[in-house]
């Protein structure tokens, strides 16, 4: 009888390693899985937004005072913007009639044209090794895996799982490359857009890092960091974080920099998916 | 034991949709309740062990479906076995409230490090288990014991009707 019980539990954890590591790192999916994600992020979806909006209505009550002080930076912030557009316009009239007489292709001209979905949050789980949102979007709404995705305030994530109406969305803090199925995202300073370095997060002081960042691209406190696009499946020019401190990296030839993130990964409620437009086979 | 089943669906939404709202954002990262785990330890200690060992798979399962990011099985695995293993250990003695509530919060560190070795044989987390177990696993526990005796009286009253119904009827 005992013997008999070691056996089924012997068997039991074969099956499951064996399980684990056929799901491991997979993209497709079967159509049960789908249909159960569907079905229960549909449920949530009916639970989840109420719930945030009176939880987010108490957090406004007890942040009502700081309203005052933010309307004013805001409207600093505003001021700011007119000037840039400005100059935005004139250098995006430049920067298409240079395009033009260089001749470049459809597609070139349209790579960096993002199309933004929104998306709603409808739940975010309890496993603390795999933070995932899942969103109300799935392939139905032409989501793809590993598009990226951001808030109003910065990067949060790529696409993992796509289901027909809902997706999960694995956040950035599990994207670190120091695990076996990390995902390095390429960072550059928005001051020096030639500098690079590659976002990790630590898990243990809670904080994102860049690293490996060149000498000769000291970063100063306060710099505010975005993807710079380069070899990576992040689309350049969304918001990272700003620069908290720096050090010397491991070997003395870089720097490292701790960054605190510009969007925060929990209490999620609306968020954009990126939608880099096709590139057409020739 | 159907109406135990609906009340695990609805704790599973809530545990996704509602729950991430009530913990306060600086513990978003320590609290993170398994409530269909909770249910399943009532499951194991007054329904016995072969329910508790199919109602933990199940929605462990569930579970894992859901939040598919990079493996499935590790909730599957933890809460069928652990389900098991304490109906086991109720059927050598009857579980007044003292040993439940001892009950839940071991079988509820022992969940959160059977799923933390998992994921740490597969490379997926580079904590180390002191760490996890401080910042996440003991919080939590103690959280789902605050769950457990809530819902304590209800869920108790209903199984041991439910069971002792299903006993009548076998004995017919």
């Amino acid at each position: 009888m005992r013997n008999k019980r070691l056996f089924i539990l012997m068997i039991g954890l074969i099956v499951f390693i064996a399980l684990m590591g056929v799901t491991l790192g997979r993209t497709r999916l079967t159509w049960p899985e789908k249909f159960a994600s569907d079905a229960f992020g549909t449920v949530q979806s009916v639970l989840y937004r109420p719930v945030g909006a009176v939880a987010d209505f108490f957090r406004d009550l007890g942040r009502l005072s700081d309203v005052y002080q933010e309307n004013e930076r805001l409207r600093r912030t505003v001021a700011q913007y007119t000037q840039d557009q400005i100059k935005f316009n004139l250098l995006e009239a430049d920067n298409k009639r240079l395009q033009e007489e260089l001749e470049f292709t459809e597609r070139q001209k349209q790579m960096d044209d993002y199309r933004y979905l929104i998306a709603h949050v409808v739940g975010s789980n309890s496993n603390p090794y795999e933070k995932t949102i899942t969103i109300n979007l799935g392939s139905k709404d032409g989501i793809k895996p590993e598009m990226a995705v951001r808030t109003v305030d910065g990067l949060v994530g790529l696409v993992s799982k796509v289901k027909n109406f809902t997706s999960t969305v694995t956040l950035i803090t599990n994207l670190d490359t120091g695990t076996s199925k990390g995902t390095p995202v390429s960072a550059t300073f928005l001051s020096k857009p030639d500098s690079f370095g590659i976002i990790e997060y630590d898990d243990e002081t809670k904080a994102l890092l860049m690293t490996k960042i060149d000498e000769k691209d000291k970063p100063a406190d306060g710099d505010q960091v975005i993807t710079s696009g380069l070899g990576s499946l992040f689309p350049k020019g969304i918001i990272i974080g700003t620069v908290k401190s720096s050090q010397v990296g491991d070997f003395g030839l870089t720097y490292t920099a701790v960054i605190e993130p510009a969007a925060r990964f929990d209490h999620l409620r609306e968020v954009f998916v990126i939608v880099v437009p096709e590139v057409d086979e020739p | 034991m159907n109406g135990i089943i609906l009340l695990g669906i609805v704790f599973l939404i809530l545990e996704n949709a509602v729950v991430p709202w009530l913990v306060p954002p600086a513990w978003s990262d320590r609290l993170l309740p398994h409530l269909t785990f909770v249910l399943t330890m009532f499951v194991a200690a007054f329904a016995g062990r072969h329910p508790a060992f199919l109602f933990g798979l199940g929605f462990g399962m569930l579970q894992d479906l859901l939040s598919y990011g990079e493996l499935i099985g590790p909730y599957a695995f933890g809460m069928g076995l652990l389900g098991y293993l304490v109906g086991l250990l109720a059927e050598y003695r009857t579980f007044s409230v003292g040993v439940f509530a001892w009950v839940t919060v071991m079988a509820g560190v022992l969940l959160d490090s059977i799923v933390y070795f998992i994921y740490n044989l597969f490379r997926l987390t580079e904590l180390s288990y002191a760490y996890a177990l401080y910042w996440q696993a003991a919080p939590t526990a103690l959280l789902q014991l605050l769950i457990a005796l809530l819902i304590y009286v209800p869920v108790r009253r209903y199984l041991a009707k439910t069971s002792s119904s299903q006993g009548e009827d076998s004995s017919e």
